[in-house]
């Protein structure tokens, strides 16, 4: 690797994401100003900072929920073709690539997003079935896995209006695991919900963190950024502020902003 | 008045069954295809392609403009003319005449589709818009977003409009009388005139419609509670 970013050594030296140069605008407002950022296959990275710092927009650059305007993007060893015009600016994508590369990289939302008029099984399985094709029985099963995992196995026949937010983020995070993706991206996932609710999310988290999987987090939850990453970004008014291990964020940094801003949680 | 005349309800019973019969396959065909037509429609409303939007637009605003009666003699006799001109033209003589079912479902079919486009497209605005991005973000396909999500999570918004759009419909079927062909109002017409029963028949036809939408409102409101499944009870009311 040859990367400027303190990373911890991990279990592999090949990169889920890599990012360069990331740029984009809204209108006249820039919200990521030339962001770099090199996840390595099999660690957890945070995104923490300010709100209206870019982090959110950051991650859903990862998926193309947002098209960046400039830069580079490479998921799963794979770079994006971007169209792009004359002066390098991004006007478009390759809808087909983009399809393949989302089926290996998993969002968890901050509002869950279930689909209402799906049973929590049928939130599940919906992805594998339409998206990789495979049969309702193997989805059935890989979901009773994941729901298992995830503690949720009793309510599959349910629907989502009638569970907890911490339940539906939790089939949310199910339905997620179920795609058997490469990169699992988390937008703030427990913001949305009651304080009481918080820990039931973040234990599952933690879980997958302890299995080696790779993960990009947005999160406000600093003693838990801390706790489960091997990375830590910074975002500052729409750069990187500060990047390193834990350590290096909350207790090593010489950025003013940043020793602030993590000061609550040192 | 039944003793005045020669003929009777009973008479006339088997003529009129015929054409509420007819009325109700013109309905279902005509809402069917109403309804696909507004599936593009509303897809077209919403596109990001300038031309296929203006010309959805197009569509919707100018056959809600015109009144159904218009269109439905514009189509009649202005289609048979130009048919007939067409083939005259190709050397063969004669004259052609539109048949009068296909007339009574193409029409009310194109009026109900401009009427259907608005409906849907309002329903598929309403959509919370984060059940769609889940959906991309899963890497799904246009198609499977479109009849896995989209249609599914519209369709508790769009069914109360679809249902008054049914209703509509089968009193408009009356309206294809005008071009003389024996749904279920021209019928009546025959057979109020022709027993000088006028209040007995046109009461009967009230009495016939009303049996219509009642059966099918009563099927709306399972539908409707069929597609609403995963929402909790007190929006139900």
């Amino acid at each position: 690797m040859t990367s400027s970013l303190h990373v911890t050594p991990s279990a592999s030296d090949t990169l889920a994401v890599e990012a360069r140069h990331l740029v984009k605008r809204y209108g006249d407002l820039e919200v990521l100003r030339d962001v770099s950022l090199e996840v390595p296959e099999g660690s957890v990275t945070s995104i923490i900072g300010a709100s209206g710092s870019g982090k959110s927009t950051l991650l859903r650059c990862l998926n193309l929920l947002e098209r960046p305007n400039l830069g580079e993007l490479a998921i799963a060893d794979e770079a994006i073709r971007f169209d792009r015009n004359p002066q390098g600016d991004v006007v478009g994508l390759d809808r087909r690539q983009l399809q393949r590369l989302r089926a290996k990289v998993s969002m968890v939302f901050q509002q869950f997003n279930l689909w209402p008029h799906f049973t929590v099984l049928g939130n599940v399985t919906e992805a594998p079935m339409r998206v990789k094709g495979l049969s309702r029985r193997r989805a059935n099963a890989l979901a009773e896995h994941y729901l298992e995992r995830v503690g949720m196995a009793d309510k599959r026949d349910s629907y989502p209006a009638y569970l907890s937010g911490g339940q539906q983020q939790r089939v949310a995070i199910a339905r997620a695991l179920a795609m058997e993706p490469r990169l699992l991206l988390f937008d703030e996932p427990t913001s949305a919900l009651d304080p009481e609710r918080v820990s039931e999310v973040l234990s599952v988290i933690r879980g997958l963190a302890d299995e080696g999987r790779t993960m990009v987090l947005v999160t406000h939850e600093m003693a838990f950024a801390r706790d489960v990453s091997d990375q830590v970004i910074f975002l500052d008014r729409g750069v990187v502020g500060v990047a390193g291990t834990p350590h290096d964020v909350f207790e090593d940094s010489d950025h003013e902003r940043c020793r602030h801003f993590v000061a609550p949680a040192v | 008045m039944n003793t005045v005349s020669q003929e009777g309800l009973l008479d006339w019973a088997g003529p009129i069954l015929q054409g509420a019969l007819t009325t109700l396959e013109i309905a279902v065909l005509a809402y069917a295809i109403g309804l696909m037509l507004g599936l593009v429609g509303a897809s077209a409303r919403l596109s990001p392609w300038a031309p296929l939007r203006g010309l959805a637009t197009a569509y919707s605003t100018a056959v809600r403009a015109v009144p159904e009666l218009l269109l439905i003699i514009l189509l009649y006799y202005a289609g048979s003319q130009a048919l007939t001109a067409l083939t005259n033209a190709m050397g063969l003589p004669g004259q052609i005449a539109i048949n009068g079912f296909v007339t009574a479902v193409g029409v009310l079919a194109f009026v109900q589709g401009a009427y259907m486009t608005e409906v849907l497209r309002g329903a598929i605005l309403a959509i919370p818009k984060g059940q769609l991005e889940a959906a991309d973000a899963f890497g799904f396909s246009t198609w499977a977003r479109f009849h896995r999500i989209v249609i599914p999570a519209m369709l508790p918004n769009a069914l109360p409009g679809m249902s008054n759009l049914w209703l509509i419909l089968i009193k408009d079927t009356a309206l294809i009388s005008v071009i003389g062909f024996s749904e279920l109002f021209f019928t009546i017409q025959q057979a109020a005139a022709s027993t000088r029963a006028h209040f007995l028949f046109y009461a009967a036809a009230g009495v016939i419609y009303l049996l219509m939408t009642l059966t099918s409102t009563a099927l709306f409101a399972r539908l409707e509670r069929y597609v609403r499944r995963g929402q909790p009870i007190s929006e139900e009311a």
